[in-house]
């Protein structure tokens, strides 16, 4: 079990950013855009048998040739802003068939991460992600925001569009942040890394679609890149927005009439108790989403 | 971490072959063909991997009436350079699962050569040939069982949506370690996979009798061969639609879905009942 690096980069003080795929490929579409963007060069991976069943054989003429893997890869990028590892997990590392990781298997790799960020001398790392709330599809996104630090909040808090976690409404201060986005963060502050987790709101309606919400992925890399230096094109994720935006809305089109009128509601005051959208109508939503989603599918360009 | 093995004995192994089962196979092929070798060698058990890392222990599945614990055991005929592996698929940590198994074989049984048994559903009738089929983790051990008939002679990727089957996994493991490996299996005839098909097994027997020179008496399972084939004589004479089912396989027509599914069930309820 363990990494595999295929050069070691001279790299100052860097910052991490680390991401593994969760609801609407909200932080893993922010960190696949940043790192298209910035021209980032692979230098590493985590060997991944120990984490993943595999996901393909390759058979020539009766023999077994490869076997691919869910990849979890490490980048770097040197110079512009400052300088940065990026790590990108394919799948989060689960026993049996749950969504996200728990358990010593989450914990080793994780575990694997982190010896990198100390390697090459992290001193924060960033993650993100999702937070699902009671907003609107087209409404813009809010960051909620997480530390490990005392010292960042103030940091966080003053970012544009960004709210820290324990200031939502109707939560009640708390909350927590389900598999390695969020594990990671805890695992990094016990080793002395400042960490940060930024989660891009999704309607909790919307929580279960099979496509991701790029929407959400622009909010969080605002505030990734302000934090990071870096000046990003947003071209591509508003493309992709108004691709999944049309989409989304054909999908809301066939909804039963009460239902879609309770969301309609939701495009004018943003909802503080869940009474608009009832518990009852986003599990209806999650259960029928892919019917949903095929319906949609029948007229329009489907989001990639 | 516990040590996940639990010897009962050791016995002295030092050049063996190992054979492979999963319980829960197409047919319970595999564990079929490793019942046989165990009753006819006279294998006896004696290691077991621990099933709390690899198996959810929330409780017991039942069975008609029969409580389902996860096994993982090896058995081995010394007198016969021979192990046998039979388990349950693992539901979690497959890598470390299968490289425990595979230290058991390297480090204590000596294995030259490890064979995976599987079933797969054919929809051909029982009267077709059962061939067997094979892929290899190496083109060395592919070329040394050229003599035996095999059909091994595809190309091969894992659909999208879909995983690859533990014995591949299997395969690739132990070619990590220089073990030759071959996963085999046998079509069985749809029809046949909920019930029993002897004649499947006896295909795979016979490879690994010719293969390891085990110089097996088959008498008795080509008696129950006989007295299988009667009875679907029989059924096919008494039941017009089973008839005209299998003869519809038999000159390479499909079935409808409705046609499968009540051959299924005559069949089923025909061999049981008999």
């Amino acid at each position: 079990m363990g990494i595999r690096l295929l050069k070691e980069p001279v790299l100052e003080k860097p910052d991490m950013v680390a991401c593994w795929p969760g609801i609407g490929n909200i932080g893993a579409l922010a960190v696949d855009t940043l790192r298209t963007q910035i021209g980032v060069e692979e230098f590493g991976d985590i060997e991944p048998w120990d984490f993943f069943y595999p996901r393909k054989v390759i058979i020539k003429a009766g023999v077994v040739t490869d076997m691919e893997f869910p990849g979890g890869r490490f980048y770097y990028k040197k110079g512009e802003g400052r300088d940065l590892i990026i790590f990108v997990a394919e799948e989060q590392p689960t026993d049996g068939g749950r969504m996200y990781a728990e358990g010593r298997k989450a914990y080793e790799m994780g575990g694997l991460v982190l010896d990198v960020a100390e390697r090459f001398g992290c001193r924060r790392v960033y993650t993100s992600g999702a937070a699902v709330a009671l907003t609107h599809h087209a409404a813009r996104p809010r960051v909620w925001a997480v530390t490990t630090t005392e010292s960042l909040l103030q940091d966080l808090k003053s970012c544009e569009n960004t709210v820290l976690m324990s200031e939502i409404e109707g939560i009640g201060g708390g909350g927590s942040i389900t598999g390695m986005n969020g594990l990671l963060l805890g695992m990094a502050g016990r080793r002395g890394f400042e960490a940060v987790c930024l989660m891009g709101e999704i309607p909790d309606y919307l929580s279960g679609i099979p496509f991701p919400f790029p929407r959400a992925s622009k909010s969080v890399l605002e505030v990734l890149s302000r934090f990071l230096g870096l000046g990003i094109n947003y071209e591509a994720l508003d493309r992709m927005t108004a691709q999944v935006d049309g989409f989304i809305e054909s999908i809301c089109e066939s909804l039963p009439p009460p239902m879609k009128e309770r969301i309609g509601q939701r495009r004018i005051a943003r909802q503080v108790r869940p009474e608009a959208i009832t518990e009852e109508d986003a599990k209806w939503i999650k259960e029928h989403v892919d019917e949903l989603f095929k319906k949609g599918d029948t007229g329009g360009e489907r989001p990639s | 971490m516990k040590d996940p093995l639990r010897f009962s004995r050791r016995p002295e192994l030092p050049s063996s072959s190992l054979v492979v089962a999963w319980s829960g196979d197409v047919g319970q092929l595999g564990p079929k063909v490793l019942d046989y070798l165990k009753r006819k060698l006279g294998c006896e058990s004696f290691c077991e991997i621990e099933p709390v890392d690899f198996f959810p222990l929330g409780g017991v599945a039942i069975e008609d009436s029969l409580v389902q614990f996860p096994e993982s055991r090896f058995y081995a005929s010394p007198r016969h350079n021979l192990v046998l592996f039979e388990s349950n698929s693992p539901a979690s940590e497959w890598y470390r699962f299968l490289n425990i198994m595979l230290d058991v074989a390297e480090h204590y049984c000596h294995v030259k050569e490890l064979y995976a048994i599987g079933g797969m559903v054919a929809v051909s009738a029982h009267t077709t040939p059962r061939e067997l089929v094979a892929n290899f983790n190496s083109s060395e051990v592919k070329e040394a069982l050229t003599p035996y008939q095999i059909l091994g002679e595809f190309d091969y990727e894992t659909p999208l949506g879909q995983r690859p089957t533990l014995n591949s996994f299997l395969l690739w493991a132990a070619k990590r370690r220089n073990i030759p490996a071959v996963s085999l299996w046998v079509p069985i005839p749809f029809y046949l996979a909920g019930i029993d098909d002897p004649e499947s097994k006896k295909r795979v027997l016979a490879f690994i009798d010719q293969r390891l020179e085990l110089g097996i008496d088959f008498s008795d399972l080509d008696g129950e061969i006989r007295s299988q084939n009667e009875k679907l004589a029989e059924a096919r004479n008494n039941v017009p639609y089973i008839e005209e089912s299998i003869a519809k396989l038999e000159s390479n027509q499909s079935l409808s879905e409705e046609e499968s599914l009540r051959l299924v069930n005559g069949m089923d309820e025909f061999l049981r009942g008999k």
